[in-house]
């Protein structure tokens, strides 16, 4: 689904990704841990190209996204970010719509019958009208994340969901994604949950200084970590 | 104070007077319209060649840009004009108007420049990301997601520029031209000096009347963008 080969980052002199070699196959649902700062989300923003990688290759399916029309491949990466960034200026409806219709995946009538039954699933068809201004933080990346799904997007990629969100919402918003994954998604989720993690991830990936330092199932990784590094920080976490 | 209404009474009966006040404010206003048109097209240029993404090709545009604004922030208007009139434009015959309009003009332009280039950088690098990961192109994404945006913090500086503008124009007197300021001191001299009071308080009241008719209509657009915020919250 997705390879990445030697891929580095640098944001001037700051080496943040330092050759990561990774691939993502379908159905998987990968965990990206790793310290703050260790570069998770230049990893995460660096797959659909919203940060420009400085070498490398990044491969989805057969297509190498370093050198093709960008545009076209992002429509089939979703991506869900900590801050849901839903459209301000634009309706929930319209927030769910606008990509699919501009880009003609759908006419507007598919695209809002489609919408519906995703709001409807998640229990907001009450809010197709309204704004994002008027959504609580849960309710707003549950939007994000079927705003992600009415792409039918090959992956998606999640960068802290749940960071930015009160406990309670925390719960709704794992769930939606849980039920994702359950469905058969192929997911890529930069989280701190750890429950969640081991429920949920078929392989763990830890990401310390721009590289990834260890990798495993989640029994593998929480249970027999193999260095030093993710020890201390398994001890911290847990 | 008497002497005060006989002017007023003078000034508004005699129709010398009333013209020339009439075709001073007449200049002032089209100078002050047509510059600040200017301006704002010349302005939103910029601003859009200063926020776009930077690749190759922009690289000496930007600059340009850079320098431009910096160089009309940095310097007196009243010498930008002089400039205009004295070294650009100094050429018999030219019209007086078109080289006050493109004074006036260049030099909005930097500071309408500047108002919509923070309008657009103050929206959140979250709504352009959110467009790009879906696929979006960066035009659709400028005009759908952060022009409306951007719209609603441009809004009431772009209104106290264009006030700015009508009320700068009157240094064009400096100049020799004859607008509405040139107008209150011609009507007023000649005379002893309580003759220039009636004259210049009348053309005062005609800037702030058009100040005011301009704010209110600001005020009025203002209102109606927060209307969409009220909404957006209820
Ligand atoms: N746009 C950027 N410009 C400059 N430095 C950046 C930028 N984005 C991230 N960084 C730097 O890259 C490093 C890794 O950041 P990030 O990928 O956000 O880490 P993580 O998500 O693991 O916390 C940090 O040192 C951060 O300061
Ligand atoms: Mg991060």
């Amino acid at each position: 689904m997705i390879s990445v080969r030697n891929l580095k980052k640098n944001f001037g002199s700051n080496k943040v990704l330092r050759g990561i070699d990774f691939t993502l196959k379908d159905g998987e649902k990968v965990i990206v841990l790793g310290p703050s700062g260790s570069g998770k989300s230049t990893f995460l923003r660096c797959i659909n190209r919203i940060e420009e990688p400085t070498t490398g290759e990044i491969y989805l399916d057969d297509t190498l996204i370093t050198d093709k029309n960008i545009e076209k491949i992002r429509q089939d990466i979703g991506m869900v970010f900590q801050h849901f960034n839903l459209i301000n200026n634009l309706t929930v409806m319209k927030n769910l719509t606008l990509a699919p219709v501009i880009l003609k995946l759908m006419s507007e009538e598919e695209a809002e019958k489609k919408a519906k039954g995703l709001l409807r699933h998640i229990g907001l068809l009450d809010k197709v009208d309204a704004f994002p201004a008027s959504l609580s933080g849960g309710q707003k990346q549950r939007v994000a994340i079927i705003r992600a799904m009415m792409m039918e997007p090959k992956v998606l990629l999640f960068d802290e969901p749940t960071s930015a969100l009160d406990p309670e919402s925390i719960g709704d918003v794992l769930a939606l994604i849980h039920e994702l994954a359950d469905e058969g998604m192929t997911i890529m989720i930069v989280t701190h949950e750890m429950n969640f993690a081991k429920e949920v991830g078929t392989r763990i990936v830890f990401i310390d200084e721009g590289k990834i330092i260890e990798e495993g199932t989640p029994i593998e990784f929480f249970e027999h970590p193999k260095t030093p590094r993710v020890k201390e920080f398994l001890k911290k976490v847990l | 104070m008497e002497e005060f209404f006989s002017k007023l009474v003078e000034l508004f009966s005699t129709p010398e007077y009333i013209d020339s006040l009439w075709h001073g404010f007449l200049l002032t206003l089209e100078i002050a319209f047509f510059a600040i048109l200017i301006g704002f097209l010349l302005g939103t240029i910029i601003a859009l060649v200063d926020t776009a993404k930077p690749s190759a090709w922009l690289a000496v545009p930007k600059f340009i840009c850079r320098i431009y604004v910096t160089i009309i922030r940095g310097t007196p208007m009243a010498l930008q004009l002089f400039i205009m009139f004295f070294v650009i434009f100094a050429i018999r015959g030219f019209p007086q108007i078109v080289t006050a309009i493109l004074a006036f003009g260049f030099n909005s332009a930097a500071y309408t420049a500047e108002i919509i280039r923070g309008g657009i950088l103050s929206v959140d690098k979250g709504q352009t990301e959110a467009g790009l990961a879906l696929g979006l192109p960066r035009m659709v994404i400028f005009k759908k997601i952060v022009a409306p945006q951007a719209i609603k913090n441009i809004i009431p500086a772009l209104g106290n520029e264009v006030i700015t503008v009508i009320k700068e124009t009157a240094i064009v007197s400096m100049v020799g031209m004859y607008d509405l300021n040139m107008a209150a001191k011609d009507i007023g001299s000649g005379q002893n000096m309580s003759s220039y009071v009636v004259p210049m308080f009348t053309a005062a009241l005609f800037y702030l009347a058009v100040v005011y008719l301009i704010s209110f209509i600001i005020k009025r657009v203002e209102k109606g963008l927060r209307k969409s915020d009220l909404r957006a919250e209820s």
